[in-house]
């Protein structure tokens, strides 16, 4: 009988006791598990996520962005009609931005390229992390939102550093702080993400809101479908030529997204 | 017992309270801080007048880094040179006294907690800290129990090697003082130079070319509620030439007798030249040319021996070894190695009021010796031309507030009283943000209470330290003396530093002030009726302001005693009224001010003399009362709170272990009687259960000293008056009025907020850089609150809102965090859909969507498979003077334009689907078939239209092209930006375009219509897919699909 009392009592303290010291490596692996597991997310060569995107005051703009293999990324948005591009093929990022009058592509500084970049990466900065030149340390839990969580150090290769913060049960991400720096100055920028859903076996967000940190005044975008694998021409990433001066050929290109 | 059957016992204990407690836990779900931290507090600022500030330090890099340490509001960084700053130190204590950054690495900055300048409200540290990454994460690093620091040296050469100064404590005695060593970074602290328990170190300096020789200044001080001593056997000036290791006194040519707070400079350009101000009965200014051995007494001029316990701190030129600089009231310089000196920071009728008095902290540039920063009791300025010209930092908001109220206005101003800067007030709101030009001053001197008159808001009642009570009429300035004064032979009135002054809840009008006696106007303060004896203990040992100060004499008010301090009048019942006294009796009365019995009798666990903070009548029944006591002033930190119910016979404690600091501060909700905010010295605290439990607020809200609090009773806002950090404001705290342990309990619960004001659409061109700071305002959206039990991370957390008939009119993904969240519903329907252009058209109002009308409407929570509704009511904007036939005009117009526009981009959209199908189909033509040419006909044409319909020309800049979609763009802004009546002309011009409109569409039916037919049969012919026209579902079924 007491040794029966006892062995419940150890299994309480037991319980009662913290999980495990866990290693970055295997926090990471319950992550990309928890997203569907690296073959799932390894066999996504391209994506297109559709939704909207809202800026406060009733502010609102239709978004698409699309990610292809290698590290291509197209994000438009619309307002009125008017479809902004910003693009990086890999190489080189560029943005049209038509609300004053001009559509012609322009190239993106190597500032703003640094955030484009980020997002090109299909499969996220944790999945093979090191090969992708990146650094990652584990620092422990953190209370996010009043909710339990793993806090990762990520240091791109770059040079720039974000933290990442795991949801504890669900190894899912829930919140990403990133320090960039521009023009020598650093801006952080808090993103957070939620309203994961299964699309093809994979775990992915469908909601972030982003904005400065501190700021009250967030930006949230809303996914309303991801498509995986769908076909996109390498063209799409690539800055189109800068047409001559003159009048443009009547409506060439209606916007994908309106 | 035998002790096999004791160890059966203790398991089956353990067992069993291991059983008990897992029940426990899940019979109620505690409210934690992080449940609340949806609900934020928003800082109003003020940055305009800041605060006092303890310490600077910068590093004169390629950019200018500048850590800035106030004195009750954290640290704060500028990485460009002091035009933005950002604190740095908010989840750690807020009352710096020492920064410093490691010269061999910039990125390392220590900070000593616990300002030094130990006047009467002076705040309390917990020790050190350092960062290793610039400011993002802070290590503490011990001597917690040091209370206050002085001062922080890093050893030039190695990062390991550290002083701290430490003054200790200030209201009692201790042991953890003096100077401590570290040589590993912080790990390890060795106490060096240690006189006795009631002498601390008041500033360190160190030979920068030899760093083994150190100078200490040793102070013996000790505060009382009604005293304060500076001097004493134990000060005196210490040498170390073994870094540190040992120490002797050095005092040849230094005045005898007992020493002061000493300040100490060493001349970085040649460090044999030391400078100090040693505070005795002649306080001056002394100088050794031989590394401190030997002294001469150089200057004592008015402000060098200004209130050395305030001001003892001293800089030398690191250029010029005869350059002097002393913060003092006002900072002065020699320029002849202490002979003279002249004041450098006055003002002038021709350039501006110049720079506050009270000069605490001094950072001179080492690269260029003309750029100085400056901290004072009213923040930081910065001067490139050696102190002749100062720039005040305007985005600083550590002001030091007292206390706060509120007026009825729309939006409502708050008015509160700040240490050494006067009386200000401000917006709780205001388009585009509130800056520094939105606050006004209204009060000189030290303000504390600011009340504005019930029956004339262009009154405010301000006072000045001591109870000198005024009354100032907003619009004009013009103010009244019009405090009490003693009546034949009555002795002299004894008023608080911060001397209470309080409006009856019940009687209009009615207004006290508290000195050993209470006293009430009935008309303005024209007139003062007493209504009660000496409240006090009129204790002749606690009455000795005038000999306070010790060795230089500091009679300020800030030690008068035996005084009032805190006033309650009942809401329930205008006999009942409370007063809490400093030296520890708190009375009632039940008869308006005939008898008064002191209650302090019955509230348990309470030291004798406690000085009564606050005390709050209940608002729900007479009986009930709560109060605040503050022991801090005798030594004593603990946290006491109270609560009776039967007018003070019994009282009841309310602290727990979650509430940390002396307590400055309880509020009773005027709604909900179990909701209860506090304020301490470490920051807000709430309950929701009358005091049984209590939260932490930290939504915004760093640990700051929160000395008032004050609920809006028509907008239901807390107000909170920081000690440090200005005021903030939570808006509409309804959604914690409701959360019960029921709505704890459930998956998913809404609370329903107040009504959501359907503000009248207003903006500001603003474009006044980064240098001032601008509090966020709201935007006027819709609030809905809503608690979820856990964090929502799989699915949809979708929020609708639909109209009477069911209708989504807006939706978008709701906030998911566990505890309280707060959405925001900007109360227009989605933007207008415009036709594609090459220009955005209209302005601002053109690109959102039109309000929705007042009325009731669904709310509709879609939780992954689960659905949850309320209702959320919309009012209009109670300033608005349009009528409500008008508004609803506006927004039928605004709603019809609205249409026009989605209309046109059918059409247009149509026109190039079809253009393109066009365009397409002669592309599949061979050279010179005829059908490739009318095609190529049917294109232009469509183009020729499409060129009248939306702008196309293209190539940056203004090209002013006005087509119909600009037209309509423009007419709906103008109609959507204003919620009142619009003009003949708009409704005029609206019909017009309405004409344009369908002109446009017919001429491209006929377009259409003319050719369709024809080409689609020649397609047909050729085996070529006939054009088809798309429909408006077809349309709309595009828009939906994106």
């Amino acid at each position: 009988m007491r040794r029966t009392m006892l062995t419940f009592l150890v299994g309480v303290l037991l319980l009662c006791m913290p999980a495990a010291a866990q290693t970055v490596d295997e926090v990471i692996s319950k992550n990309i598990q928890a997203h569907g597991g690296p073959d799932k997310l390894k066999a996504v060569r391209s994506m297109r996520l559709s939704g909207r995107m809202t800026l406060g005051q009733g502010l609102e703009a239709p978004i698409t962005i699309e990610v292809k293999r290698p590290m291509q990324l197209r994000m438009e948005f619309t307002f009125q009609g008017m479809t902004a591009v910003q693009a990086y093929d890999g190489a080189m990022g560029w943005q049209i931005m038509p609300f004053m009058g001009k559509e012609d592509p322009e190239p993106l500084s190597a500032d703003d390229l640094k955030e484009v970049r980020e997002q090109a990466d299909l499969e996220g900065p944790l999945m093979e992390y090191k090969a992708k030149g990146h650094q990652v340390e584990l620092m422990g839990k953190e209370t996010v939102e009043g909710t339990e969580c793993y806090k990762l150090k990520l240091t791109r290769k770059e040079g720039d550093v974000s933290f990442i913060f795991l949801e504890a049960d669900s190894w899912l991400e829930i919140r990403m702080t990133a320090r960039r720096m521009v023009r020598g100055n650093e801006l952080e920028i808090e993103t957070s993400l939620g309203d994961y859903k299964e699309v093809q076996g994979l775990i992915l967000p469908h909601v972030t809101e982003f904005g400065r940190k501190g700021s009250p005044q967030k930006q949230k975008i809303s996914i309303d479908k991801i498509e995986l694998n769908v076909a996109l021409d390498d063209a799409r990433f690539k800055m189109p030529e800068v047409k001559p001066a003159g009048p443009k050929p009547a409506g060439t290109s209606p916007p994908a997204v309106f | 017992m035998t002790s096999h059957l004791r160890l059966r016992a203790i398991v089956w204990l353990a067992a069993a309270s291991v059983v008990l407690t897992l029940s426990a836990a899940a019979q109620s779900v505690k409210i934690t801080s992080e449940m609340l931290e949806g609900i934020s507090a928003r800082p109003l600022g003020p940055a305009a007048m800041s605060g006092r500030i303890a310490a600077i330090d910068a590093y004169a890099g390629d950019r200018l880094t500048i850590y800035v340490g106030s004195a009750s509001g954290g640290v704060w960084k500028s990485a460009n040179g002091g035009i933005t700053f950002k604190p740095v130190f908010d989840k750690q204590t807020q009352s710096i006294g020492a920064v410093a950054i490691d010269p061999s690495n910039p990125e390392t900055v220590w900070v000593g907690t616990g300002e030094s300048w130990v006047r009467n409200s002076v705040s309390v540290g917990t020790g050190v800290y350092k960062t290793t990454d610039g400011g993002d994460n802070w290590q503490a690093l011990g001597l917690v129990d040091t209370e206050h620091i002085s001062r922080i040296l890093v050893h030039p050469r190695d990062s390991k090697t550290v002083y701290v100064c430490a003054l200790g404590h200030l209201w009692n005695s201790n042991a953890e003082r003096g100077v401590f060593r570290t040589t590993d970074g912080g790990q390890k602290w060795e106490k060096v130079l240690f006189v006795n328990e009631d002498t601390g170190c008041s500033d360190i300096a160190m030979d920068p070319q030899e760093p083994k020789i150190l100078y200490a200044g040793m102070w013996q001080a000790r505060r009382r509620p009604w005293t304060f001593t500076s001097g004493g056997p134990g000060s005196g000036l210490y040498k170390s030439t073994d870094g540190g290791a040992t120490w002797r006194p050095v005092r040849k040519g230094i005045a005898v007798g007992d020493l002061g707070r000493i300040a100490i400079a060493v001349a970085s350009s040649r460090p044999n030249v030391v400078y100090a101000v040693v505070e005795a009965k002649k306080t001056a200014l002394y100088r050794s040319d031989d590394l401190g051995e030997n002294w001469t007494e150089i200057n004592s001029s008015g402000n060098i021996q200004s209130r050395p316990f305030y001001f003892a701190t001293l800089a030398v030129d690191p250029k010029d070894f005869n350059r002097v600089y002393k913060p003092g009231f006002m900072l002065t310089v020699s320029d002849d190695g202490g002979k003279t000196f002249s004041g450098i920071s006055i003002g002038d009728a021709a350039t501006g009021p110049g720079v506050h008095s009270d000069h605490h902290a001094i950072w001179i540039n080492p690269k260029n010796t003309n750029h100085l920063i400056e901290g004072t009791d009213g923040g930081v300025y910065i001067s490139y031309d050696r102190g002749s010209r100062w720039r005040l930092v305007g985005t600083l908001p550590v002001s030091q507030f007292y206390h706060v109220s509120y007026d009825m206005d729309q939006p409502y101003n708050v008015y509160g009283g700040l240490q050494d800067n006067g009386t200000w007030m401000g917006p709780s709101q205001h388009t585009g943000g509130i800056s520094s030009r939105h606050w006004r001053t209204v009060g000189f001197g030290d303000g504390f209470w600011a009340l504005v008159d019930p029956q004339d808001q262009d009154l405010v009642y301000v006072e000045w330290q001591g109870g000198k009570l005024q009354r100032v009429r907003r619009s004009t300035l013009e103010t009244k003396n019009i405090y009490p004064f003693a009546r034949q032979g009555e002795p002299e009135l004894r008023f608080n530093w911060n001397t209470p002054i309080h409006l009856s809840p019940t009687q209009t009008g009615a207004l006290y002030i508290g000195a050993q006696y209470l006293f009430r106007s009935r008309d303005r303060g024209e007139s003062w009726e007493r209504v009660s004896p000496d409240l006090t203990t009129n204790d002749p040992q606690k009455l000795k302001q005038e000999e306070s100060g010790g060795l230089t004499t500091d009679n300020s008010t800030a030690e008068n005693h035996c005084t009032i301090f805190a006033i309650s009048a009942s809401p329930k019942n205008a006999s009942v009224i409370w007063a809490g006294t400093d030296d520890g009796n708190l009375q009632v009365t039940r008869d308006t001010g005939k008898t008064w019995t002191n209650m302090v009798k019955g509230v348990p666990g309470l030291p004798p003399s406690t000085w009564v903070s606050s005390v709050e009548a209940g608002h729900f029944d007479e009986g009930t009362a709560y109060a605040t006591f503050d022991g801090h002033t005798l030594g004593d930190m603990k946290t006491y709170v109270y609560r009776t119910r039967d007018f003070g016979q019994t009282w009841q404690s309310l602290a727990t272990a979650d509430v940390k600091g002396y307590a400055h501060v309880i509020r009773q909700d005027m709604v909900n009687p179990t909701l209860l905010f506090l304020g301490t010295e470490f920051g807000l605290f709430v309950s929701f259960d009358d005091g049984a439990n209590w939260a932490q607020f930290t939504g915004g809200l760093p640990p700051v000293a929160v000395r008032d609090l004050a609920i809006h009773p028509r907008e239901a806002d807390l107000i909170i008056a920081t000690h440090g950090r200005g005021i903030y404001v939570v808006d509409d705290v309804t959604p914690l009025r409701k959360l019960t342990p029921a709505v704890i309990e459930s998956e998913v619960a809404f609370l329903e907020g107040q009504p959501s004001v359907l503000r009248i659409p207003a903006g500001e061109q603003r474009f006044d850089g980064d240098a001032e700071y601008t509090a966020y305002s709201p935007e006027g959206d819709a609030s809905l609150n809503y608690y979820l039990k856990k964090r929502h991370m799989f699915g949809d957390l979708r929020i609708d809102i639909l109209d009477a008939k069911g209708a989504v009119m807006y939706s978008a993904p709701g906030n998911r965090r566990r505890g309280l969240n707060r959405f925001d519903w900007p109360m227009r329907l989605k933007p207008p859909k415009a036709p594609p252009a090459t220009e955005l058209g209209g302005d601002l109002f053109s690109l959102i969507g039109p309000l929705i009308p007042e009325g009731t409407y669904t709310v509709r929570m879609t939780k992954g498979k689960d659905t949850y509704t309320t209702q959320v009511k919309l009012v209009a904007d109670p300033r608005s003077k349009h009528t409500a036939e008008d508004r609803t005009l506006a927004r039928q117009t605004a709603l019809k334009l609205y249409q026009m526009i989605e209309r046109l981009t059918f059409v247009a959209e149509s026109l190039v689907d079809l253009r393109d199908k066009a365009n397409a189909r002669a592309g599949q033509l061979p050279k010179g078939d005829p059908l490739k040419a009318r095609l190529e006909t049917f294109v232009a044409n469509l183009e020729k239209l499409r060129k009248t319909l939306v702008s196309t020309h293209e190539g940056g800049g203004i090209s002013g092209e006005i087509r119909l979609r600009e037209k309509i763009l423009s007419l709906y802004g103008m109609v959507n930006g204003y919620e009142g009546r619009p003009t003949q002309s708009q409704l005029e011009r609206m019909t017009v375009l309405e004409k344009d409109l369908q002109g446009a569409s017919s001429q491209f039916d006929g377009v259409t219509s003319s050719e369709l037919a024809g080409v689609n049969s020649v397609l047909e012919k050729k085996k070529l897919e006939p054009l088809k026209l798309m429909t408006l579902e077809e349309w709309r079924k595009k828009g939906e699909k994106k």
